[in-house]
């Protein structure tokens, strides 16, 4: 039984179609890899799950619950929650009260909520920054801050948008492991990355996109030798 | 500033006014004050934690204000029935005004609060069969408490007292609450809140409603007091800008600035314009001249507004006299 499905998924944008009938299913405590060169769909389809754009055609649905035409707080509260690729802290508030903002959408108890941000900032390593404001992290501190927060919301799928994006190369190892640990502490991920490295040392399973299309669907060892999705990364002179 | 007791000390000195205080001129500035305080207080609720702009607040507070003066004037009903039509109209205005929210951002929403005023000032001068047109309305006086016809300015501390202290208890909930942390991440980045499930249309909707209202309860108690409705006057840009310079000058976003921003241009206002304004002495309208400079001054050198000002300055100097 699948937990998050994603059925013939089509969006267009005036003459672009930027997803074309992409369907597959995700089960739960799976890790799943969303790759593909720039503009091939990827953050699309992000959108459309976490109900930000409502596709044309198809659904995406939560353990047999359609969460296509839900609003995304809606969709965050039924248990899908995400990242943003372009990082947005509440770069007004402190990095408690960011993540508090997650904790509140789970309990009333503005205490409680409390407890289990510190919590929270403690397994992504950022106890310490719990009273700083959110504006004076570094872009590798608000990927953890990020992570936090939609952690907080208690989502039963995550969908992580470019985890080590824009992060210099020493933050990155720190971030797979994090990523690793929430894995296998039986969480289900979907997970967006441009790094190849890095997906294939995390992913049990790859989807690739190209051009808005599905074109691979398996074991990273599988997909990343795919003819075709060798051509969509290097062009066609690579193809042995 | 972090705490409750500079707002305990500033109500605190505003009820030991009157007992004090036995100087009309003067009561009356502090029930100024309190009711400015107030308002800008109600303004903050939209403008400060849902960061929803409004330069039109003045549309609400000239419905309190004519719903309390026209039911009185027509139909002989009490300025407290006035006072809850006019919240219950606001509270209409403010949900429309909220969905308009939704598709108008930043500064096109100040732009529609502006042009709604306008519509409602429109409305007012022109609807000469039911609201006396631009000549305005006399308040009737009737003495009692429920009609309030009250001369004592010491009771008038005290009405506009309770409202100013209910206000930033408004502000103490929104500051401290579940929804006030939502409704701040709605503020910081309205995307990332509805990702992380807090539902920011209904809240930005609710908030910009609730401070319709409570600026149609100053409206209402506005218009008792000063005894007389100009549609000019009530439904002016001039009023709106009041209301949110008061917060920004005051701190927006913060329980107590609306007060102190509300104290302090009141207090400048009064004083210059008694000072220069008077007929004769050749300096008509320098007051302006004055009034604005201070205002630019402030915003140079405490641009986050006054709370905030104070409270640096308040953290600085332990620190300053421990490291020495």
């Amino acid at each position: 039984m699948s937990l998050l499905s994603v059925s013939g998924v089509t969006k267009r944008f005036g003459g672009i179609t930027a997803n074309r009938e992409i369907s597959f299913d995700v089960s739960a405590g799976e890790l799943i890899g969303i790759i593909g060169p720039n503009g091939s769909g990827k953050s699309t389809l992000f959108e459309i799950i976490s109900g930000f754009y409502h596709p044309d055609e198809g659904a995406v649905s939560l353990d047999g619950a359609r969460l296509t035409g839900l609003s995304p707080d809606h969709v965050c509260r039924l248990g899908v929650a995400r990242t943003f690729q372009k990082l947005r802290p509440f770069a007004g508030l402190t990095v408690v009260d960011n993540v508090m903002v997650g904790a509140l959408t789970r309990t009333r108890d503005v205490r409680h909520a409390r407890a289990r941000a510190r919590e929270l900032l403690d397994r992504v390593g950022l106890a310490e920054k719990g009273d700083a404001y959110a504006r004076t992290l570094s872009t590798g501190q608000r990927k953890r801050l990020e992570l936090a927060r939609a952690l907080a919301t208690e989502p039963r799928v995550l969908l992580l948008d470019e985890v080590t994006g824009g992060v210099d190369q020493r933050s990155i190892p720190g971030l797979v492991q994090l990523v690793r640990d929430l894995h296998r502490g039986g969480l289900t991920l979907l997970v967006v990355e441009h790094n190849m490295r890095v997906i294939t040392a995390v992913a049990q399973r790859i989807v690739a996109l190209y051009l808005g299309e599905k074109i691979a669907d398996g074991a990273p060892d599988v997909v990343t030798r795919d003819r075709r999705v060798v051509e969509a990364y290097l062009g066609q002179a690579y193809v042995q | 500033m972090k705490g409750t007791w500079p707002a305990v000390v500033f109500f605190a000195l505003a009820a030991l006014g009157p007992v004090v205080v036995r100087d009309a001129f003067l009561l009356d500035g502090l029930i100024l004050i309190l009711l400015w305080g107030a308002t800008a207080a109600a303004w903050n609720v939209a403008g400060g934690y849902a960061g929803q702009i409004s330069l039109g607040h003045a549309a609400f507070f000239g419905l309190g204000a004519y719903s309390a003066a026209l039911l009185g004037t027509r139909w002989g009903l009490s300025p407290w029935i006035g006072l809850l039509v006019g919240a219950v109209l606001a509270t209409v205005f403010g949900f429309v005004l909220g969905f308009l929210s939704n598709r108008l951002r930043g500064p096109y929403f100040v732009l529609a609060t502006i042009a709604f005023s306008q519509v409602l000032l429109i409305v007012a001068s022109r609807w000469r069969g039911f609201t006396a047109g631009s000549e305005g309305i006399p308040v009737p006086f009737r003495p009692g408490f429920w009609t309030l016809g009250i001369t004592d300015k010491r009771v008038w501390v005290a009405i506009v007292l309770v409202l100013a202290i209910f206000l930033y208890l408004v502000e103490l909930y929104l500051e401290r609450s579940r929804r006030g942390y939502q409704l701040a991440a709605v503020r910081e980045d309205e995307d990332a809140a509805l990702s992380l499930g807090v539902p920011a249309l209904r809240l930005k909707v609710a908030a910009i409603a609730a401070s319709a209202a409570l600026t149609a309860v100053s409206g209402a108690l506005w218009a008792q007091y000063v005894g007389f409705v100009d549609p000019f006057y009530v439904f002016s840009v001039d009023l709106s800008v009041r209301f949110a310079l008061a917060a920004i000058l005051g701190g927006i976003g913060t329980p107590l600035g609306p007060f102190l921003g509300a104290a302090l241009i009141t207090t400048l206002e009064t004083y210059l314009r008694a000072r220069f304004g008077g007929i004769g002495t050749g300096l008509i309208g320098i007051y302006l001249i004055i009034y604005g400079t201070a205002l630019i001054v402030m915003v140079r050198f405490a641009p986050q507004g006054l709370v905030p000002w104070i409270g640096q300055r308040l953290r600085r100097r332990p620190v300053a006299g421990s490291g020495s």
